[in-house]
This record gives structure tokens, sequence and C-alpha cells, in this order.
């Protein structure tokens, strides 16, 4: 409860005051849950993201997670991004993601999707050894497919991480895989919220261990013109013994 | 296996996936989304004139209904869309809605099957929003921001072509005018949306201020909702910048045109989807992009026999 009262807070610390928009249906990793879509953001578009992801683990500490980032529509059908969770309790992280350490990201989209074709994209990702006992570059190529039936939306993510510099029993290389859904709620009198719901498996930050498997639900609400609200839930049903028994996020999505 | 050669053969299977779908699909096209001009009178409108916006924003909604029910019901079904979907739309013009819809969620189908005339229509509809911002802000020098906006919209390759066009030609297609014959309703209420959005210009460009510019538009927002409330069916063309808005046309002829053709491509496109001369949806999609590449797009002026090379007549069909 505590958590969730600090999570609160710090997202009404991060709000700006409404002014512009990403658009609520255009789906980025971690706002609010861990999927995307096949869309970059327009050419030319700057979005500030943050969020608070809050992770209650079966076993240890709750670990919060701060999540700025830049995102930038750099060139046709690409997005550029920044960004650089801070963790709280850093020390005991494992696998790819350190507190601190500087992610670069680049998003292509190859296609809109059209009656026969699916979009499609490729993320290519880099975190680069400047967080708390981080080491190596550590690289990330996923692909991503969005197909729609109707107003239903279908995203398939699947990636592969090699870490540059793996210690002690962490895996040099994992893989990734989501499969998500959206739905735009309201319709036909509204069109401010979308619902978003996934399931994924991803290997062990640590060799020997079963795979992270979980669903996540959340849901999109673009508030004002520029401003778009993020809140999701999850949890991780087969796992390590410290995967998360419960997983939060809020956040925020301001577009200029 | 080491992690180099898993990395070697994952992106080998992920190009050869893409270049095999890629030749295999001639469906293929970019999604080139692009970003409004910045500056700092965008959303005054939204901000500063709400009540007009909101229609505005009810207009968005209209067109994307529109063809998506078209196009699922093969434009055959008259009650569908003279009734049903005309009222889906008069219910989502009266919630007054604060932001303009997403139309992706209002029409899936239309956009899988031609998204490159929806970037057209979206790119143009931008410039519409950004002539409505400067006119109604502060901005001091409004002629050179209206400059500015225009060539940012030039540089697109959706641009529609800033060339007056002739419209009457453009309405005598093999399937012109089905639109309007068998769905009259409907037609009159899209060209009552059309009304709207070139009939402000003038009174808002007159008035001084905001407050003035708040009384302007209300008398054309009173005529809007009576034709909302009764389409009136007995207009015979679309309706002009030049006819609604003349002094804005005369001062901003390029804009007048872009928006008068835009109009047009919108007519054009309710009719492709109703005719069963255009049976299936391939023949749609390809009808519809000959039309936008021949005779719409900026990129065809050098080409384009829709162009009108002589001085305007003055067209009263309103």
């Amino acid at each position: 409860m505590r958590t969730i009262q600090v999570c609160i807070i710090a997202l009404l610390a991060l709000s700006p005051a409404p002014a512009l928009s990403l658009d609520h249906d255009n789906l980025d990793p971690n706002r609010p849950i861990g999927m995307e879509d096949a869309y970059a953001i327009p050419k030319g578009e700057i979005g500030m993201e943050g969020g608070v992801r809050f992770n209650d683990r079966r076993e240890g500490r709750t670990r919060v997670t701060f999540q700025p980032q830049i995102i930038y529509g750099a060139f046709d059908n690409t997005q550029i991004e920044i960004q650089g969770d801070l963790f709280t309790d850093p020390k005991s992280l494992v696998g790819a993601s350190k507190s601190g350490d500087l992610h670069l990201g680049v998003l292509y989209n190859f296609n809109t999707e059209t009656l026969n074709l699916p979009a499609m994209a490729v993320r290519v990702e880099a975190d680069l050894p400047t967080g708390m006992n981080s080491k190596g570059v550590d690289t990330q190529l996923t692909g991503i497919l969005t197909r729609s039936f109707g107003r239903l939306r279908v995203h398939l993510n699947a990636g592969y991480s090699l870490l540059g510099s793996p210690q002690g029993q962490e895996r040099p290389g994992a893989y990734r895989a989501v499969a998500a859904v959206s739905y735009p709620l309201g319709y036909p009198t509204s069109f401010r919220d979308t619902l978003i719901a996934s399931v994924y498996t991803r290997q062990s930050d640590l060799r020997g261990q079963r795979n992270n498997t979980g669903i996540e639900i959340g849901i999109r609400h673009q508030l004002t013109s520029r401003v778009v609200l993020d809140g999701g839930l999850g949890t991780e049903f087969v796992g390590p013994s410290d995967r998360a028994a419960l997983l939060g996020t809020v956040g925020v999505s301001v577009g200029f | 296996m080491e992690r180099s050669t898993l990395m070697r053969l994952g992106v080998i299977i992920v190009t050869a996936a893409i270049a095999v779908t890629m030749a295999a699909c001639s469906q293929f096209e970019p999604r080139d989304k692009r970003f409004y001009y910045r500056a700092l009178w965008n959303f005054a409108l939204r901000e500063d004139l709400a009540e007009l916006d909101s229609e505005f924003n009810g207009v968005d909604f209209g067109h994307s209904n529109l063809y998506e029910n078209l196009l699922l019901t093969g434009g055959k079904n008259v009650p569908a869309i003279e009734e049903t979907a005309r009222k889906q739309t008069l219910a989502f013009i009266a919630t007054k809605p604060r932001l303009n819809p997403n139309e992706e969620a209002i029409a899936p189908t239309y956009m899988k099957l031609a998204w490159r005339a929806q970037n057209t229509f979206d790119e143009a509809h931008a410039l519409h929003r950004a002539t409505y911002d400067i006119v109604v802000s502060d901005e001091p020098d409004k002629d050179r921001a209206i400059r500015n906006v225009l060539n940012y919209y030039q540089e697109s390759v959706y641009a529609i072509t800033a060339k007056r066009l002739d419209h009457h030609r453009l309405d005598t297609f093999p399937y012109s005018k089905a639109f309007r014959n068998r769905f009259p309703l409907f037609n009159a209420t899209i060209w009552s949306y059309h009304y709207l959005q070139v009939a402000v210009y003038d009174s808002l460009q007159a008035a001084p201020d905001l407050a003035a510019k708040t009384q302007a538009v209300r008398p054309i927002l009173t005529t809007y909702r009576g034709y909302l409330a009764k389409p009136p069916v007995q207009w015979t063309f679309m309706p002009l910048t030049a006819e609604l808005s003349p002094a804005f046309a005369a001062r901003y002829p390029e804009l007048a045109n872009i928006f008068d053709n835009l109009h047009m491509l919108h007519d054009n496109i309710s009719d492709i989807l109703t005719s069963e001369l255009l049976p299936t949806w391939d023949e749609k999609r390809a009808e519809i992009y000959r039309l936008v590449n021949t005779y719409y797009l900026a990129s065809a002026d050098a080409t384009n026999p829709m162009i009108v090379r002589s001085q305007p007549e003055r067209e009263h069909h309103h």
C-alpha cells in the first residue's frame, strides 16, 4: 500500500500542466505494460514520457523503477529513444537492466497495415554500462507485428538480448516473446481510452531457472491534446522464486 | 552455438522474412505519419473557441464513419447509411467532443484499404486545423504564419495540389454522383460539414478579437446545426471556399484551392465506395489510388489534366 502511495505521489510530481499528444493508441514499451505496436511516432514529434513501476516480488524486497524517457520521430517511420531507468535497491539487480544504464533504442516501422499485410517493425536497442554494477554494452533486437481484426488489434513482439559482459550466473543471452491485444473503449461516442492486455514469457536472468511468464493489463487515457496517462497491473505465474507477485505501473506521456 | 552465431542467424531470418513478404505483396506501403507544424499557436482554436473546435471534432468522426460503413455494407444498404451511420455521427457531434477522435478506431477497415488516401486527408486536415488556430490566435503576423504552415504542408509528398482543379469534370467519372443519388441525406450532411469548414474563415478573420470571433461564428454554427437537423438535399454541388469565404479565398488562393480539392476528393471516394461499377475492394482501392496519384497530389501538377488554367468563375450553389 505504501508503495502504491509512493507511485501516485511520484506520478503527480511528474505530471506537467495539460498542454500537448502522443496518440493514446500508439503503444510504446512500458507505457504502461511491456509490449508495443509496430508503429513509430510521427516524424518530427517529440515525446517525453515518465513512469513509475513497482514490482512486488514473491521473495525479496519490492522494487520500484523510475522510467524517464525521451522519444523523437527522427525520420520517416523511425523513432529514436533515450531512456535511463533508475531502480530502488540497485545492487541486487541481475540481468541486462541495471540502474542508471543509458538506454538507446531505434524503432523502424516497415509498413502500415493493409488488408493483406500486418504492420511490421524492428527495434534495435543498446544499454550502455553507465549504471551501477554494469559492465559491457548489452544489445537487443526485437521484431514486432501488428494486425487488426475490426477494432481489436493484436501485437506480437519477439526479441533476443545479448549481455556484453555477463556476471556470475547471468545468462549471456535471453529471448522474450509477448502476445498482446489492444482495444479502443467507448466507440462510437468516446475515443479517449485504449485497453491493452498481454501474456509474455522471457528467459530468466540467471541460468538454470524457469522462464518468467506472466500477464499484464493496462489502459492509456488521452487526457488532453498532448497528454496521455497510463496505468497497468500484472503478475508472473511461472518463474524463479523471486518472480513478480504484483506488477504495477503509472505513467504520463507528453507530445510536442 | 555461440551468441554471435545466434544473433547472425536471427538477423538473417528476420531479413529474409521481410524480403519475401515485401516481394510477395503489392500492398506493401509506408505509413509516413508526420507531426503537425509546431508553433505557439497550436491548439489556439481548441483552447479559445472550444465551441467551434468541438464541431470540427465531430466532422472528423463523420467522414471516417461513413467510409467504414460504406465499405462494410457494399454501399447498398440505404438504412445502414442514411439512418444508422448518419445518426451515429449526429450522436457523436452532440457529445461536443473536446478532442478529435481516433479515426483508425472508427474506420479500421477503410484505413487498411486506402491508407495513402487517408494520409493525404490527415495532412490536409492538419493544414485546415493550423489555419483555424492561426486565425483565432493572437499571432501578430498571421500572413507569415500561414505562409510557413503552407510551406510545411507542401514539403510533404502527400500534399494536395494548390492549383485550382476542375471540380465539375472531377464529378463526371462513370461512378460519379453514386453516393449523393443513393444517400442524399448523408451526402447533404457531408456538404454541411464542408460548409462549416470553409464558411467560418471570413467571419473569424474580420473579427478583431476573441470575443468578436466567438460572436461572429455563432450564426454560422446555428445555420450548420440547422443543416444537420434538416440536411440541405436541394444543394447541387459541394460548398466552395470562394463562395462562402471570398475574402479568405482571395487572400490565400492556394489554401482555398487545397481545401476545395480536399472536399472534392472526399466526394470522389464516397462515390467509389458506393458504386457497383467497382465491385471489389481491390478495384475500389486501385481507383482511389489512381485518382489521388493522378489528379490530386501536388506531385502530379506537371501532368494533371484537371488543373484549370483560366481565371475562376464565381460559383453559387448554396
